[in-house]
């Protein structure tokens, strides 16, 4: 379970191009949700996710994981409870290490880190097994440096490096913007099935508002900084792109360059 | 033909001295190795962390302290002189270089308080060299010795480290710290231990040094730091930068081949004051390098620090 209690964030307080991010937002989602976070550039999408991450320090309110105040909680203490896959590929993996290592990483990310061997032979096949689902070839290139990867390849590693463990919950944002129509949809269903097969907790930004309709339980939608609109149970499952468009010109004008 | 040879001669002459220099100095070089490729973060903090050990070692030696004690201490205060400079950096978000610049600035006058004079002669007391079994102490060989099994000894503890789980972590903040934040490392302390272990490394060079020669001077880091960025770029072009072996390999290969060449240069008659404007050449050469051969465009008029 997520809950966000009335957060603010101000960046430049005080100057004249002071930015409101966040506007006194609250959240509720419950475990098993699965959220679809939509609204237009500058809403504050990104800065909520960065708030639940821990990344952004809020200027008031709260952050609550399963019932625990994480708003005092530094980004890698956060990380045992919670994985992310960002927009940039560069962002959610290190380059210059192998996929393996990243694997390693990921797969540690929760528990203690010991001075034992960190790849062994039974972690290895483990990974490769993981990597073999995406069809990618990946589970073969457990040893290549990530930087040889294409982007969605990139991609799609991070998303199998954060589903990995069965986070508390799982944060997306963007996750396929970056990527040319083919691959995002190869990272969208690899998604999907991740978090349905392991039911994960899920918070899911997107442009795309087809994926706003086909997926998830809940959709939120972002303005100024807070939530204008929660759709959820029936009247999500019966919601149409129309529909959903309508809701965005019926709240605001100035939204929709991006979809 | 008779220069050559005179030059050959010499400098074969000078062999064994300069490879037992250079298994010493490859602690330093090992020291900025360290936060430079396997932190991303570039450091200064040897230049004064190479007295800094030196002058330690020095006066507790002279004070009639075991030459082990001595390199142990001289090595925890390089620790700290490091985890200084990387503390500067993280709290006041102060760029790597400034804070390292800071830092050996600020060296400078503990060493001298610590000695309290510029130089100081420790000559006759016992040094680890002395230990060498079945060697005359005092000749390169049992330094060639000792070093060299200190060295292979740090080689293999580093390459087993930096291979466990812990190590990977480590590296992981080197190569991407927001990544490495959200994987649940702490990387405050990943980039003070790191940065603190090089300054240990470089502290123990400056500790063999000073056992080595016999005397310990508060101006004996000058120019190190660009000696040892000379040593590890060849070390690198030689046995690469791939893995992690190879990269730890790197400041020991680097160093031996480094203090050969610079003893070359000197026995083909290179003045020695010129020395560092050949070392910087090169080094400048070596950092320009994947730049010149990119592009031939012109270059962003700005960019943040490369490698
Ligand atoms: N690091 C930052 N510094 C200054 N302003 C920021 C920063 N991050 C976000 N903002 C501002 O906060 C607002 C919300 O941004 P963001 O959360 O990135 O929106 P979204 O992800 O919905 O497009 C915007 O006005 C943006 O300019
Ligand atoms: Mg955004």
């Amino acid at each position: 379970m997520l809950e966000i209690r009335s957060a603010r964030k101000m960046f430049y307080k005080g100057q004249a191009d002071e930015k409101t991010a966040l506007n006194d937002l609250s959240l509720r989602l419950e475990t098993g949700d699965f959220g679809v976070v939509i609204g237009s550039n500058g809403a504050g999408k990104s800065s909520m996710l960065n708030a639940i991450s821990g990344a952004l320090v809020l200027d008031s309110g709260k952050v609550l994981i399963n019932g625990d105040d994480v708003t005092a909680m530094p980004v890698h203490k956060r990380a045992m409870r919670l994985a992310r896959v960002f927009q940039d590929p560069m962002k959610g993996t290190a380059a210059s290490m192998t996929v393996a290592e990243n694997m390693l990483l990921a797969e540690l990310r929760a528990a203690r880190r010991t001075l034992r061997r960190g790849l062994n032979p039974t972690r290895l096949a483990a990974y490769k097994e993981r990597l073999s689902l995406l069809g990618l070839g990946l589970e073969n290139r457990l040893d290549t440096r990530v930087e040889l990867l294409s982007g969605g390849q990139r991609q799609s590693l991070s998303l199998i490096m954060a589903v990995g463990g069965s986070p508390e919950l799982l944060l997306l944002d963007e996750h396929t913007a970056a990527l040319d129509p083919r691959t995002a949809d190869i990272v969208m269903q690899a998604t999907i099935r991740a978090v349905e097969a392991l039911k994960l907790t899920t918070l899911m930004v997107t442009h795309n508002m087809q994926h706003a309709v086909d997926f998830g339980n809940r959709v939120i939608m972002l303005d100024a900084g807070r939530v204008r609109l929660e759709i959820a149970g029936r009247e999500k499952a019966a919601i149409t792109v129309p529909d959903l468009i309508g809701h965005f010109s019926v709240k605001t004008d100035r939204m929709f360059l991006a979809s | 033909m008779d220069l050559l040879q005179n030059t050959v001669s010499s400098f074969i002459a000078l062999v064994p001295v300069t490879l037992a220099q250079s298994l010493i100095l490859a602690f330093v070089v090992l020291g900025i190795m360290i936060p430079f490729r396997m932190l991303s973060f570039p450091d200064l903090t040897s230049e004064g962390a190479f007295p800094l050990g030196g002058c330690v070692c020095g006066v507790l030696m002279a004070a009639g302290m075991s030459p082990l004690a001595a390199i142990l201490i001289a090595l925890l205060a390089g620790f700290v002189a490091g985890c200084c400079t990387a503390f500067i950096h993280l709290r006041f978000r102060i760029h790597t270089l400034l804070a390292g610049i800071l830092m050996m600035t600020m060296l400078y006058s503990i060493n001298l308080r610590i000695m309290g004079r510029s130089n100081l002669s420790v000559f006759g007391s016992t040094t680890i060299f002395d230990w060498v079994p079945f060697l005359q102490p005092g000749f390169p060989a049992s330094k060639i010795v000792m070093a060299g099994a200190f060295g292979l000894l740090v080689f293999a503890l580093l390459l087993h480290y930096f291979r466990t789980e812990k190590g990977t972590a480590v590296r992981a903040v080197g190569a991407n710290p927001d990544m490495a934040e959200a994987q649940g490392i702490n990387v405050w302390l990943a980039t003070i231990g790191g940065v603190g272990l090089a300054g240990a490394f470089s502290a123990a060079g400056g500790a063999l040094m000073v056992q080595s020669q016999g005397f310990a001077d508060v101006n004996m880091g000058l120019g190190i730091l660009i000696n040892g960025l000379a040593a590890l770029m060849i070390g690198e072009a030689i046995v690469g930068k791939s893995s992690v072996p190879r990269q730890l390999a790197a400041p020991f290969v680097g160093a031996i081949v480094y203090y050969q060449l610079v003893s070359f240069c000197l026995a083909a008659g290179m003045p020695p004051p010129d020395l560092k404007l050949a070392t910087g050449l090169f080094v400048l050469a070596m950092l320009a390098l994947p730049s010149l051969k990119r592009s031939r465009g012109p270059a962003a008029a700005r960019e943040t620090i490369r490698e």
